[in-house]
């Protein structure tokens, strides 16, 4: 996997503030919690925008394919992502 | 296509001689995603010929109903939403094999049109199970005003699917959908098994798998081989079950699908659940751009987003939700308690009027203070049942629900509960029957469990009096401050015990909190009022029966066997006993309560209680208000005590307690986190055996919160008694 992202800077998708859009590199995890994403839309290439951020910063809602998604940070930290501009 | 419904019929022929007359029905399963209007639509069909039950062996719901279309008898299955096929949740796992071992004739699966890129997920994975299959186009009047253009002829020819256009909320559509949805069944229509093509690598190891399946014909007969074949390369759990316990030659096709998958895996370098999913969109995005156009030039305002600035404003949010909870509160039992109260004093006069009516004796005890009270009893809940109800289905159909969790997740995600656990615990405040009935909204069974064991420590309307009356009488000056450390301290244990929980029984991964927050929309009246009738139907049937029968049990444990010298006079009381108005303290005393209570006296006398106390604190079991009533039977109390207790402003009952020499404050505060604690009344434990589906769950709640309740009264009064002198 690093191979090929050694150019571009990738962060997981809880260390995206709010606003900002990503692009997504890979879904990590296992499980239920894994396949659970994966069928909302977080799939590699996919292009999403966080929204914003509960009171405690914790969930985050995230807009991806048409539907706003609200995941905890903990969930979040399973998505690589790249910022985008 | 393999499926002619003519045949499956036939396979079901034992269950068709159970219809009435009228024929075979056509069965038709609802399926779709949450949120996708699937509710209303299944109303708008059904209308009030529906039933609820459950799936086999599970707790999820089953809404089925039954009517005439034009010349056809068709049963509808309501099929919980999921948003995928996967083996990970009770509603996928019941929605598939739903659809395998029951083969309903055809299968609607409903759209949200208006968000076709995620809906089509669902609608592929069932077309891939090989079962005839209908797509409803829904909410198609929301396409129009946010000016999406959607080609359905030709999406429905590229998909290989009928596809209808319908308003579920309005109704339009349904008859052309039916009229489809029979055609398919009969197979006048033919359904393509499937036109998704996961390229190359995958097809090739896809059918690598059938063939290693189709080693043993009658397993391929018995499920869709294609299905399992992707299932397998998915490595799902279900699926390699059902290979391991029915497949001939079990170990060879899962050593073999295990080394396809493998070898797919690093071929794509990315395991296979991500390269399905991946396909699978993949292909939906190519069909949405030959068929959908979105007309950017009337760019349609997005009410939610606008909405959600507000709502879920980082510091509006936790206000705005505390308002709202008010509101229901205020619904709950601010409407709820009025009318409860009417129906316990009907029943207080019919049983007045029995009374007059019938000649003294065991039956007229039995007939007023047994059966009239217990009906009495079951259906004093019901204001609260029906205006929950309301409540709740208005949170759910606005789509206010997801962003409570939203808001109040983290708080509770700290004592390991999820955020929609609130509700239930705001309930509990008010009354545990419906709290527990509340837990309905947590998808996720062990956050469920987790939150109906916790909750009925809070403080509830019954526990109120009993707090409030033990609070004034031994600590007159300081009565409303002890009173709200109570209520402080059960919020304390509730949450601690969850947590404690979580991290030794609920242990492990824990469920998943990623869920969409849907668009809002207006509920539709006709489906609030069908859920609101469903429920309350629900409770007085299913809790409703129990409660009864076990107020009746736990009245003739009150009265029964009578004392040999039976000195039945009456008792001028005021305390308002009415269960055992015609039982005097001996009588009591006598009794199978009387004698359990005697019986735990030496093990509640470490928690400094005595045996009037263990009597009434048994009595309590029924209910948390009849401690009060069972002690002012106990103490007899009289006209002399009722003034002297008004004069000091206290109810006769505290005031006598707070008389009696043998008790002290120590002990009024062990008994008060007692009675906070202790088993739930019985009520709330019927409905955790409904809503749990086993009596288990009700027997492990009676039981840990009376351990519970007990270790804590006995460390403080032990504690205490050490302490005090010290001071």
């Amino acid at each position: 996997m690093q191979n090929d992202l050694t150019d571009t800077v990738t962060k997981n998708l809880a260390g995206i503030p709010a606003g900002r859009r990503f692009q997504i590199k890979r879904v990590c995890g296992y499980g239920e919690i894994r396949q659970r994403l994966i069928d909302l839309g977080f799939i590699k290439n996919e292009i999403g925008t966080v929204v914003r951020e509960a009171l405690l910063k914790d969930p985050i809602e995230v807009l991806i394919k048409g539907t706003h998604v609200s995941l905890r940070r903990s969930e979040a930290r399973l998505i690589d992502v790249e910022v985008m501009d | 296509m393999n499926f002619s419904p003519r045949q499956q019929r036939h396979r079901r022929g034992h269950f068709q001689s159970t219809i009435r007359a009228g024929g075979k029905p056509i069965r038709i399963a609802l399926a779709g995603n949450p949120n996708s209007g699937k509710t209303s639509l299944f109303n708008a069909i059904t209308g009030q010929h529906q039933h609820i039950g459950n799936y086999p062996g599970v707790t999820v719901e089953k809404k089925y109903g039954r009517l005439q279309f034009k010349n056809e008898l068709i049963e509808i299955i309501d099929l919980p939403g999921t948003y995928s096929l996967t083996a990970y949740s009770m509603e996928e796992i019941v929605a598939r094999d739903f659809v395998i071992k029951e083969k309903p004739d055809v299968i609607i699966d409903v759209l949200d049109a208006t968000n076709l890129e995620r809906h089509l997920y669902l609608l592929l994975q069932f077309q891939e199970l090989g079962v005839p299959l209908v797509g409803a186009l829904n909410m198609s009047d929301e396409c129009d005003e946010k000016g999406i253009c959607i080609d359905y002829e030709q999406l429905s020819t590229i998909l290989g699917i009928p596809l209808v256009k319908t308003i579920g909320t309005r109704g339009s559509g349904l008859s052309q959908l039916l009229d489809t949805a029979i055609q398919v069944a009969k197979g006048v229509f033919k359904v393509d098994q499937r036109h998704l093509n996961y390229g190359e690598d995958v097809e090739n190891a896809h059918n690598q798998i059938i063939d290693l399946l189709e080693t043993d014909p009658a397993f391929v007969a018995k499920y869709p081989d294609h299905w399992l074949a992707i299932k397998l390369l998915e490595n799902d759990r279900d699926a390699i079950l059902k290979v391991k316990s029915e497949h001939a030659a079990a170990a060879e096709v899962l050593s073999g699908s295990d080394q396809i998958r493998r070898k797919l895996e690093n071929h794509f370098k990315d395991d296979s659940v991500a390269i399905i999913a991946g396909q699978r969109y993949a292909y939906i995005n190519g069909a949405i751009r030959e068929t959908v156009k979105i007309d950017r030039t009337r760019p349609a305002i997005d009410w939610t987003e606008r909405i959600d600035r507000i709502i879920l404003n980082r510091f509006l949010g936790v206000p705005i939700f505390l308002l709202v909870m008010f509101l229901i509160y205020q619904a709950v039992f601010g409407l709820g308690n009025p009318l409860a109260g009417m129906i316990s004093d009907w029943f207080g006069r019919l049983s007045e009027i029995v009374k007059g009516h019938l000649p003294a004796g065991q039956f007229r005890d039995l007939l007023t203070d047994g059966l009239i009270a217990g009906v009495g009893g079951v259906l004093v809940f019901l204001p609260l049942v029906v205006f929950l109800m309301l409540g709740l289905s208005l949170l759910e159909d606005t789509g206010y629900m997801a962003r409570a969790a939203f808001v109040m997740d983290k708080f509770f995600h700290l004592f390991g509960l999820h955020g929609r656990s609130f509700i239930p615990f705001m309930l509990a405040t008010g009354c545990a029957v419906p709290a527990i009935m509340a837990a309905r909204s947590l998808a996720n069974k062990r956050d469920r469990i987790l939150t109906i064991l916790v909750t009925p420590f809070m403080m509830c309307g019954a526990k109120t009096p009993v707090i409030a009356m033990l609070a004034a009488a031994f600590f007159p000056r300081k009565a409303g401050l002890v009173f709200w450390g109570i209520w402080f301290f059960s919020w304390f244990v509730a949450l601690s015990i969850a947590l404690i929980f979580r991290k030794t029984f609920f242990k492990g991964d824990q469920s998943p909190f990623v869920m969409e927050l849907p668009p809002y929309r207006w509920p539709s009246l006709r489906s609030v009022l069908i859920h609101m009738w469903q429920r309350s139907v629900a409770y007085l049937r299913k809790a409703g029966t129990i409660i009864l029968a076990a107020a009746v049990i736990i009245w003739i444990a009150l009265n029964y066997p009578k004392a040999p010298t039976a000195v039945q006079t009456p008792v001028t009381t005021q305390s308002g006993s009415e269960l055992l108005l015609s039982a005097p303290q001996d009588a009591l005393d006598y009794s199978f309560a009387g004698k359990a209570g005697r019986a735990l006296e030496p093990v509640l006398k470490w928690a400094g209680f005595d045996w009037k106390l263990s009597v009434s604190l048994v009595a309590g079991l029924a209910a948390k208000e009849i401690i009060i009533s069972t002690l002012g039977i106990l103490y007899g109390v009289t006209e002399e005590t009722a003034e002297a207790a008004s004069k000091s402003h206290m109810t006769s009952v505290g005031y006598q307690l707070s008389r009696d020499p043998s008790y002290s404050p120590l002990m009024a505060i062990s008994l008060m986190v007692f009675v906070m604690l202790y088993t739930p009344c019985l009520a709330t434990l019927v409905m955790v055996k409904k809503e749990l589906g086993r009596l288990r769950w009700a027997l492990f709640q009676a039981a840990f919160t009376l351990g519970i309740a007990y270790l804590m009264a006995v460390i403080i009064f032990k504690v205490g008694s050490f302490l005090l002198p010290l001071l």
